[in-house]
């Protein structure tokens, strides 16, 4: 397992129960993984008056149909067990009066399906399974601060470990295994703002990518629509669930005008347009931002339910919710697409499987539902436990090459080799210039000329990451080397996302192009896939698999 | 704003450790105390210096990475993580002492980094429940109290920073293990494993190095989460009670309570 976020821990969990041996690594001790950041809930359509078809439904059309149906099917019939799972294993979900599990709304929901622990939903699952995994812990050998740095593959072309750097004392070393699956999370830090955390550098995707996986939907980049402007701390969308509303300047809820029934309550990319549109046109505020009012909520139901964005909102921004209006914009928030894998988190590679954000199954499609993520990461990494685990017991031990720990090395010395005498640049500027020019053209609103120039960015950049010098030499606790490395990775992820945005000519979901305004599914209705050939991505297509709900308008 | 730092410097474990000084001028006083450290590092790298090694991850007070003893008080001056610690909060001028979150039981890695393992294994000695295998369970089929649901989470919110450990005269981490136990032990399906729990827990945290808990009440004053003291005399409750039961079993003399 690499990563120990929800998605890696609960696959190492489902791994376990099977009776293999299971090794989990991480760059960081997992309770620090940013599945903690997740604070609205998870859904899952649990009550009598809710199915799992209605479940689908939404989660279908909040996709702008390009989630995958049969992924997204079995996601939604599985989600009422793992809730109650969950609850056996300590989660202190939200009660109401009768002692009963209760729910909150979220957007794009027909019906509020969402569980919830006040506004803590993702730190308070992932200590728990934390504690699953401590249970486990003689099946399960850990390694806390350990970087992965490339992915083994073998003669065969199937992946049998990987390289991994120690933080701790720097050295390198090679992890054989009979099934990989990769849980690290997503890519925001390529843009920014953002509300991801800072270890979210997109190395899966990028380590996936160049071990020859297919990557998919790489365009599809979410924008929450409730963000602080400056650095993008994120309101979670309980906010508006728990019934805040959205003003502009002139204190109009102007969503009255882009989603007359479900107003704020609408999926994320439709609110984010709107905002964008109100700033856009003049009726924002002068720093770019629109207002969220929360002071619509009660009080007692505020500090009950919405707690710790209380604490962001003093803290971050110098506003007492619970008295004003707090200003906010859309921020670059979750990758749907990733490394593309089966129902059961294989990927295009043999013995390697994903799950969580870094894989594209497609259950978000062009647009996450606020809720679905936990969920995803739960499903989607026990089941690639499940078959990872069955896999490992069916082969014999494989061998991996010895080369790749020299290679690692060979990478980490030619960094360390250079100085700021050699005419290079330094990591930060290089991720700053990166992230700033992401946000400008690969945001809610893009065009073509802006892709092309986002993505000429990142091409000089790529050759400016070899020319990247560090200042500290040291080998305990290198922070330098691994954001050296971060970048490679994250810079990988940009030029895919941008080649991917560039290619798909329509607006679906997230991916809004002002030069092709309209969805258009008889050329589009499918997925974008790259796969690395030489310096460029191949692109080729797949279908979107469609079981009982045929493309229509969507409307909020 | 400005302001003169004096930042423990240790190269790794091993290596002794010492405090330098490095004087910040032109501070943004809305940067966070992370970001003015950043600036500094900025710097250290520029004049070919080693930037300070310190942990941070989410910067918005959630994931419980960073761990900074300023001026003395784990996560410095306004009970919120570090991340969370602005330079407005310092008047200007004024001299700051960085250290890292150090006791017994958190030896140090390197400059402003600990090692806070010690946890994880007062954890793994029974802070979790054990949910076997059998018939799928319906929903809701173990009602919870809201007061007792909103307990347990007032417990669960813990996210295992060490701050209560850094402040402790004593080094003792009863708020975290009490807080743990606590969040189990609250709930039904936490019940039948109650007394295992806070024997097994208490016994690593004793060997881990961690010192007993006196009632100095310093850990509630730090932790970020506002964890109260209560859940240690939770803690301690169920530690005499499971004692009691474990004597009773041996046939020990000891009458019912």
């Amino acid at each position: 397992m690499i990563g120990a976020g929800l998605a890696g821990q609960r696959a190492a969990l489902a791994a376990a129960e099977t009776g293999v041996s299971v090794g989990i690594v991480s760059k960081v001790h997992p309770v620090r993984s940013h599945s903690n950041a997740a604070q609205g809930g998870i859904n899952a359509a649990l009550d009598p008056g809710d199915s799992w078809e209605s479940h689908a439904f939404d989660t279908i059309k909040g996709s702008d149909y390009l989630g995958d149906q049969d992924a997204i099917e079995i996601m939604c019939r599985e989600a009422p067990e793992e809730v109650v799972h969950l609850e056996r294993l300590g989660v202190p979900f939200h009660r109401n009066e009768e002692g009963k599990l209760g729910t909150r709304a979220f957007g794009g929901a027909s019906q509020a399906r969402t569980f919830y622990v006040a506004d803590i939903t993702g730190q308070a699952i992932m200590h728990v399974l934390y504690e699953q995994l401590m249970r486990f812990s003689a099946a399960v050998d850990r390694y806390e601060e350990w970087f992965t740095t490339s992915l083994a593959i073998d003669g065969r072309g199937e992946c049998v470990g990987a390289s991994l750097r120690n933080i701790r004392d720097g050295s390198t070393e090679l992890f054989e295994a009979k099934s990989v699956i990769l849980a690290t999370g997503g890519n925001g830090q390529i843009w920014r703002p953002t509300t991801n955390a800072l270890i979210c550098t997109g190395d899966g995707i990028a380590m996936a990518y160049r071990a020859g996986a297919e990557l998919m939907d790489m365009e599809m980049v979410q924008y929450h629509p409730t963000t602080l402007a400056r650095k993008g701390f994120l309101i979670t969308e309980g906010a508006r669930g728990e019934g805040a509303h959205l003003l502009n300047a002139d204190g109009e809820r102007f969503m009255e005008r882009y989603a007359p029934n479900k107003m704020e309550l609408a999926s994320r990319d439709v609110v984010s347009r709107a905002e964008q549109t109100e700033i856009n046109e003049g009726r924002g505020f002068p720093d770019g931002t629109v207002a969220l009012d929360v002071t619509v909520v009660p009080r007692k139901r505020i500090h009950e339910a919405l707690r710790e964005i209380v604490l962001v909102g003093r803290d971050f921004a110098g506003v007492d919710i619970t008295r004003e209006p707090i200003h906010i914009k859309p921020g670059n928030h979750y990758m749907m697409g990733g490394v593309r894998t089966d129902v059961h988190g294989a990927t295009t590679i043999p013995g390697l499987y994903a799950a969580g954000e870094v894989a594209c199954v497609s259950v978000h499609g062009g647009n996450r539902l606020g809720a679905n993520s936990l969920l995803d990461t739960l499903i989607f990494g026990r089941r690639s436990g499940e078959h990872a685990s069955a896999r490992a017991k069916r082969i014999a031990a494989p061998t991996a090459p010895k080369a790749l720990v020299a290679d690692a090395q060979k990478r980490v010395d030619a960094i360390l080799s250079r100085s700021a005498d050699d005419g290079g640049r330094r990591v930060a500027e290089i991720r700053h210039e990166m992230s700033v020019e992401m946000d400008r053209y690969m945001g809610v609103f893009r065009d073509g000329e802006g892709i092309q120039t986002g993505l000429d960015t990142v091409k000089r950049l790529k050759e400016d990451i070899a020319k990247v010098y560090v200042d500290d030499h040291s080998s305990v606790f290198n922070q330098d080397i691994l954001a050296a490395l971060e970048l490679e990775f994250m810079l990988d992820n940009a030029e895919c996302s941008c080649i991917a945005a560039l290619h798909r000519t329509e607006s679906r979901g997230a991916h809004t192009r002002t030069d092709f305004p309209e969805r258009n599914d008889d050329e589009w209705l499918k997925h974008v896939n790259l796969t690395r050939d030489g310096d460029e991505p191949d692109i080729s297509y797949s279908d979107v698999s469609i079981t009982q709900w045929q493309p229509a308008e969507r409307t909020y | 704003m400005k302001f003169t730092l004096r930042i423990w410097r240790q190269a790794d474990a091993e290596s002794e450790g010492a405090y330098e000084r490095y004087e910040m001028p032109d501070i943004d006083p809305d940067a966070s105390f992370l970001e003015m450290l950043d600036v500094l590092n900025d710097r250290l790298v520029k004049d070919g210096g080693r930037p300070v090694a310190f942990d941070s991850d989410c910067r918005e007070g959630i994931c419980g990475t960073c761990s900074l003893v300023i001026d003395g008080i784990a996560h410095g001056p306004r009970q919120a993580t570090s991340c969370q610690i602005f330079m407005r909060d310092f008047a200007d001028g004024s001299e700051i002492t960085v250290g890292p979150f150090r006791s017994a039981a958190f030896p140090v890695l390197r400059d402003l980094i600990v090692d806070r393992s010690a946890f994880d294994r007062v954890q793994q000695a029974g802070g979790y429940i054990s949910v076997n295998a059998g018939p799928k369970p319906e929903p809701n089929s173990m009602p919870v109290h809201p007061e007792t649901q909103e307990a347990a989470m007032d417990a669960a919110i813990c996210i295992g920073c060490g701050a209560c450990v850094a402040a402790c005269p004593n080094g003792s981490g009863m708020l975290f293990t009490g807080a743990k136990v606590t969040h189990l032990n609250l709930l039904p399906q936490g019940e039948p494993e109650q007394h295992h729990r806070a024997r097994a827990m208490v016994r690593q945290h004793d060997a881990e190095g961690f010192g007993a808990c006196t009632n100095t009440g310093e850990c509630q004053e730090v932790c970020p989460q506002h964890i109260s003291i209560k859940v240690i005399g939770e803690l301690n409750r169920e530690y005499r009670k499971a004692m009691v039961r474990k004597l009773r079993e041996r046939g020990g003399a000891i009458r019912p309570q």
